[in-house]
């Protein structure tokens, strides 16, 4: 069976692999030091760090920015089809700086192309951008949308950004324009409603919390119903909670439907058509759970797989999904969902070209 | 049943994960503090991750937030990948109510002949 696996993090080795990639005066403060990148306020718990502990090069040091590890662990012995490059260096969550947060981004993108979206024709690309420059990030997106493997916009969820507010309007703009997806990932800067919790255990249940707003978000801000060519990828947000969320939106715009006319379709039909979860985390249910929640969902079309490498909580491609589950199911949600979403041709690897016309 | 030697007993120490494999079947070896040996199959029982990149740690325990004791160094495998915990004392996961899953480690007779580990499969 083909497989696409939505959600797989490449990385960096280490900040200063952007400086071949940045501008002055940005250049000569990332290679001096002025900026030591991200760091997540808190200490996994896991015995890899965060990563998985058997991500190792060859020398037997913990690596997560080798492309040779990531084929030889993930992309040969799974047999993926395509893989999904989702990054985990998100700009937006500087705060201030736009110009350097923008620089990074662009100089991400750039380090990825080369290091490791050209090694690798499985790999599906998402453009990285600082969201809170929509301009310039739609700047950002028609430059990279040229790329034939650039197949989406990546939306990191931070703590204070909720993407249907109408100041984002030129990313979406910019993502429709060049016939790219929209996908949402978690960052360490993502929160609950009451923050992170006071442990990584509480931290990591609160994940899913911080993507139902950006659904709610979009919806009712009218953004399904603006870009009717965009589909919106949650990633690792969970997806047991949606039904809840579309039987809450629909009740909510029965009855308030007046504030909101712009929207124009019950908000569950919109989910149905044009929104995917990816499974990763699975919560470890019986394949008859799994049924009860497509059958909540209303389709079979909405769920796709992922894997997190090298993450440590990775989803194995031959055991996360339960083998009894319908088979005609099972395919969908491993491969037919995802490659709906990304038009990908169903008998052909090459990626189209549908970049900026 | 067949005898088959392992590794060598100077090999294992407790703390420390020594993988081996009989046939293509991967195990891992460990010594708990007691001076035990245990044996047992070398992939998680959850979802497959290979053990030989686990940790062998102690186990937290508290009846207070905030407040870890840490004990029994040695005789708590983690895996690599989720860090799911099983105790090495009777190849259980830690975590109770785990009964719907396959959470137990497949622990093999394993004897200690001179200088050799023997796994009884």
């Amino acid at each position: 069976m083909r497989i696409i696996d939505t959600d797989v993090h490449e990385s960096f080795s280490s900040l200063t692999d952007l400086v071949p990639y940045l501008p002055e005066p940005y250049k000569s403060w990332i290679a001096a030091g002025a900026w030591r990148g991200f760091s997540q306020p808190f200490a996994y718990t896991s015995p890899g760090n965060g990563n998985r502990a058997d991500v190792r090069s060859a020398d037997g040091s913990a690596s997560v920015s080798d492309y040779s590890v990531m084929r030889a662990q993930l992309l040969d012995p799974y047999n993926l089809t395509y893989a999904v490059l989702t990054g985990y260096f998100y700009p937006t969550g500087l705060k201030l700086q736009y110009g350097l947060a923008t620089a990074l981004a662009r100089a991400y993108n750039d380090y990825v192309v080369e290091h490791w979206i050209s090694k690798d024709k499985r790999f599906i690309g998402s453009i990285q951008i600082n969201a809170r420059d929509p301009e310039a990030a739609a700047r950002e997106i028609d430059r990279m949308a040229a790329h034939p493997q650039m197949r989406q916009v990546m939306l990191p969820v931070v703590d204070d950004i909720a993407y249907g507010h109408p100041m984002y309007k030129p990313i979406f703009v910019a993502a429709e324009r060049n016939r790219l997806m929209v996908a949402f990932h978690h960052t360490t800067f993502a929160q609950g409603p009451y923050g992170m919790g006071l442990h990584y255990m509480e931290r990591h249940c609160l994940i899913p919390i911080s993507l139902m707003p950006q659904v709610i978000s979009l919806i009712a801000n009218g953004v399904f119903d603006s870009y009717p060519n965009l589909r919106f990828m949650i990633l690792e947000g969970g997806f047991s909670w949606l039904p809840h969320v579309m039987w809450r939106m629909d009740r909510e715009y029965r009855q308030g439907r007046v504030e909101v006319p712009w929207i124009k379709k019950l908000p569950s039909q919109h989910c149905r058509e044009r929104l995917r979860l990816s499974t990763q985390p699975t919560e470890d249910i019986s394949s008859g759970d799994w049924m009860k929640l497509i059958d909540l969902m209303g389709t079979d079309d909405i769920l796709v797989f992922s894997t997190d490498y090298p993450h440590f909580d990775f989803d194995d491609p031959n055991a996360a999904i339960p083998k009894a589950i319908p088979e005609a199911t099972r395919e969908k949600i491993i491969w037919k969902n995802a490659a709906n979403f990304y038009e990908l041709d169903m008998h052909d690897k090459t990626i189209p070209n549908q970049a900026a016309e | 049943m067949a005898k088959h030697i392992v590794c060598r007993f100077d090999e294992l120490d407790v703390g420390k994960i020594t993988p081996a494999k009989i046939g293509r079947t991967p195990i891992i070896v460990s010594k708990l503090p007691s001076g035990q040996v245990r044996a047992m199959g070398g992939r998680c029982p959850h979802q497959g991750a290979g053990l030989e990149h686990g940790c062998i740690s102690g186990r937290t325990e508290s009846e207070a937030p905030n407040e870890l004791a840490f004990c029994d160094y040695g005789e708590t495998l983690r895996c690599p990948w989720h860090g799911f915990e099983f105790s090495l004392i009777d190849g259980r996961s830690v975590v109770p109510g785990t009964g719907h899953l396959p959470m137990k480690l497949r622990l093999f007779d394993v004897e200690v002949e001179g200088d050799d580990v023997v796994v009884t499969i």
